[in-house]
């Protein structure tokens, strides 16, 4: 479960996030909604520990009663406008990387598995094919595929549909269902709502507060 | 506002004080002062060169102090006022360095020598520019208080130890020849003008750190409003 | 412990293919190198015999120095784009793990950029008449190797997020390791010329290298972890 209590974060002098509240229990998808500006993905970002938050409390239960000392080990973070990829590395090799820096063991099959989930287990795709000669739509499939591959409870998505095309946005619910029925919990942001629409889903309004 | 105000006066008041001391403690080193037997009246740049030394030596122990205090305690005020240590710092880096070569030029024949000294201070005087540089290059913010909090410890830390290698390459190189340290066994009044300016010039370096600490605080309330303003 | 040595395994295994994957970063500076020792050995052209052994240190360390900057400055090039590095700090990394598997990689490019600049240099500079190379050359350059490559390490972190990285780096790394280099230089000198043994020397100029790599690799690992918590 996912506890965020009397969060404040401000830029400067600018207050982003003010007095903000609210919990995600396993299983539940929050989607994140409000105008440009308000501050989702700074609430992203300091849920993912890039950002420091001012004041208030995060706390991350892994199972009723154990909070995580660092909740990072089951957290995984989709940027909005970067995948996290390294250009010159193909895709197995980047996949490998990730995996292997939350100590999973990378076993060949199962990544080509979810390459192949992603449309993405071609040999002339997979192997020896830098990924910055990707299109947008197959780097964000591969930065899809990392997320899915990291096997934490907590998934914070950043317009994770960005550049996706029908195909994609099905495996997409696809993997969130599964996600979902496996007592996962996710926090969206997307402009994109109806590929939401079939799930049951949780709506965070950041409304933005004059800011004072 | 009236505190503000009140709080402006005391600084002009203050700085003017300094100042005078300085001026007095200046005088006094440079016109009333005994002169020296080996080097006549050319030494009396002592007493501006050596507490200015002092001063931006000084600077560089503050900015560890304070480098620490913004890395440990993540205090914000702290890593204004190191900012501001290392613009004064710098300052003084360059006074020391220019009173010195001008005592360089009768004493020693020339204008600069690497000495141990020397170049021990035209390291520093990089190090605060580039401390300065780094701090303006990047985006304000915690992350930017943390970056050149790391970097003011390493500075502070390695100017003793440039000091202590600089010296030794010099003195194992070459004799110490014509370069004459200032005297162990200095005439007491000397000392006590020496001991006046130094204490001026820290006063006026103290002074300095407080008027830039003000103005730092200042730029930031002129960011602030502007940032209102727009919103309304 | 043993996640952290996972951890540092992958960084660098990652590290190296990166590298491996763009030749022109390891080359330029190489390239760098040896276009400076032709140079000097151009200026210089025939030494008096006795001279050489100074001429050959004083080139060696010179070329050295600056082209190992320009391999420090880039190490974290590969991990900006795409923002990897932000990624990275949202996993559970052991920042130890990280630093570490950074330096690693910056001995090893740098020892790349080492050996070939003695060799090379010895080459051009000595004609051959006496050898200069020996084993104990070699470990003065690698000590100092270490306290330049932790400082490399931390500077590129600090620079980062700097638009002014290419002018800031020298103007902050050259004072910072002035003493490593004159450390290095006296040491070979005195190994050299005066045919002083690293036990001797251990005592003197070489005992301040080796306090130098470790006071630097130190203030290095603990300001590493400063540097990447979340702001």
């Amino acid at each position: 479960m996912l506890e965020i209590q009397e969060l404040n974060f401000h830029y400067q002098y600018r207050r982003i996030i003010r007095q903000l509240s609210f919990q995600v229990k396993p299983g539940e998808i929050l989607h994140i909604v409000g105008p440009n500006g308000c501050g989702k993905t700074t609430l992203m970002s300091i849920l993912a520990g890039l950002r420091r938050e001012h004041s208030g409390t995060i706390t991350l239960r892994q199972t009723e009663g154990h909070i995580l000392a660092d909740r990072r080990t089951q957290v995984e973070y989709l940027p909005a406008e970067a995948n996290a990829l390294f250009g010159k590395m193909d895709a197995m090799r980047n996949l490998q990387f990730w995996m292997e820096l939350r100590d999973h063991k990378p076993s060949v099959d199962a990544m080509r598995e979810e390459l192949a989930r992603w449309d993405l287990d071609h040999p002339l795709i997979r192997e020896n094919f830098p990924v910055e000669r990707f299109s947008t739509g197959m780097k964000r499939r591969l930065a899809l595929a990392r997320v899915n591959l990291a096997q934490v409870s907590c998934w914070l998505l950043d317009e994770p549909l960005y550049g996706l095309d029908s195909r994609g946005i099905a495996t997409f619910q696809d993997m969130l269902e599964k996600h979902q029925a496996g007592g996962g919990m996710a926090l969206i942001v997307s402009h994109d709502t109806a590929p939401l629409q079939k799930f049951a889903i949780q709506t965070l309004d950041m409304k933005q507060e004059p800011s004072r | 506002m009236s505190s503000d105000s009140r709080q402006d006066k005391r600084l002009l008041i203050s700085g003017i004080l300094a100042f005078a001391f300085l001026a007095v403690a200046w005088l006094w080193g440079l016109r009333f002062a005994p002169s020296e037997e080996h080097m006549g009246e050319v030494y009396r740049i002592i007493y501006v060169h050596v507490p200015s030394a002092f001063t931006a030596f000084s600077s560089a122990g503050l900015l560890l102090v304070l480098s620490l205090l913004t890395l440990l305690r993540r205090s914000e005020s702290a890593s204004l006022w190191a900012k501001a240590s290392a613009e004064v710092g710098l300052i003084f880096t360059i006074i020391t360095l220019a009173t010195g070569s001008i005592w360089g030029r009768p004493t020693w024949g020339v204008w600069w020598t690497w000495d141990a000294r020397l170049t021990t201070t035209l390291i520093l005087s990089l190090l605060y520019a580039g401390y300065l540089i780094l701090y303006s290059s990047l985006a304000p913010g915690p992350q930017r208080d943390r970056i050149v909090a790391a970097l003011g410890v390493i500075i502070a830390l390695d100017v003793p130890v440039i000091y202590k290698s600089v010296t030794w390459w010099r003195t194992l190189h070459q004799p110490p020849s014509i370069l004459r340290e200032g005297g162990s066994s200095m005439a007491p009044e000397m000392l006590a003008t020496l001991m006046l300016c130094l204490s001026a010039s820290l006063l006026v370096g103290a002074w300095m750190l407080w008027l830039r600490v003000t103005n730092l605080r200042l730029q930031q309330q002129i960011d602030a409003y502007s940032y209102q303003a727009q919103n309304d | 412990m043993r996640k952290s040595l996972m951890q540092y395994r992958a960084l660098l295994v990652q590290s190296i293919h990166v590298e491996w994957a763009n030749a022109e970063r390891w080359l330029s500076p190489l390239l760098f190198a040896m276009t400076i020792l032709i140079l000097f050995a151009f200026a210089f052209g025939r030494v008096d015999e006795q001279f050489i052994p100074q001429l050959f240190i004083a080139a060696t360390y010179l070329t050295a120095f600056f082209s190992l900057q320009i391999a420090f400055s880039r190490v974290l090039e590969p991990d900006m784009q795409d923002r990897v590095f932000d990624q990275m700090r949202s996993y559970p990394i052991s920042p130890s793990a990280w630093f570490l598997s950074k330096f690693t990689l910056v001995l090893m490019l740098g020892v790349m950029i080492l050996v070939p600049t003695l060799l090379l240099s010895h080459l051009f500079l000595n004609e051959g008449r006496n050898n200069l190379l020996s084993g104990s050359l070699f470990v003065i350059a690698l000590i100092a190797l270490l306290g330049l490559g932790s400082v490399g390490v931390l500077l590129s972190t600090m620079m980062l997020r700097s638009n002014a990285k290419q002018i800031l780096y020298p103007l902050i790394y050259f004072p910072l390791t002035t003493p490593v280099l004159l450390a290095a230089v006296e040491s070979s000198r005195a190994h050299l010329v005066e045919g002083a043994s690293l036990e001797n020397l251990l005592s003197s100029w070489l005992g301040l290298l080796v306090i130098f790599g470790i006071m630097y690799f130190t203030l290095s690992l603990l300001l590493f972890g400063e540097l990447i918590k979340p702001d």
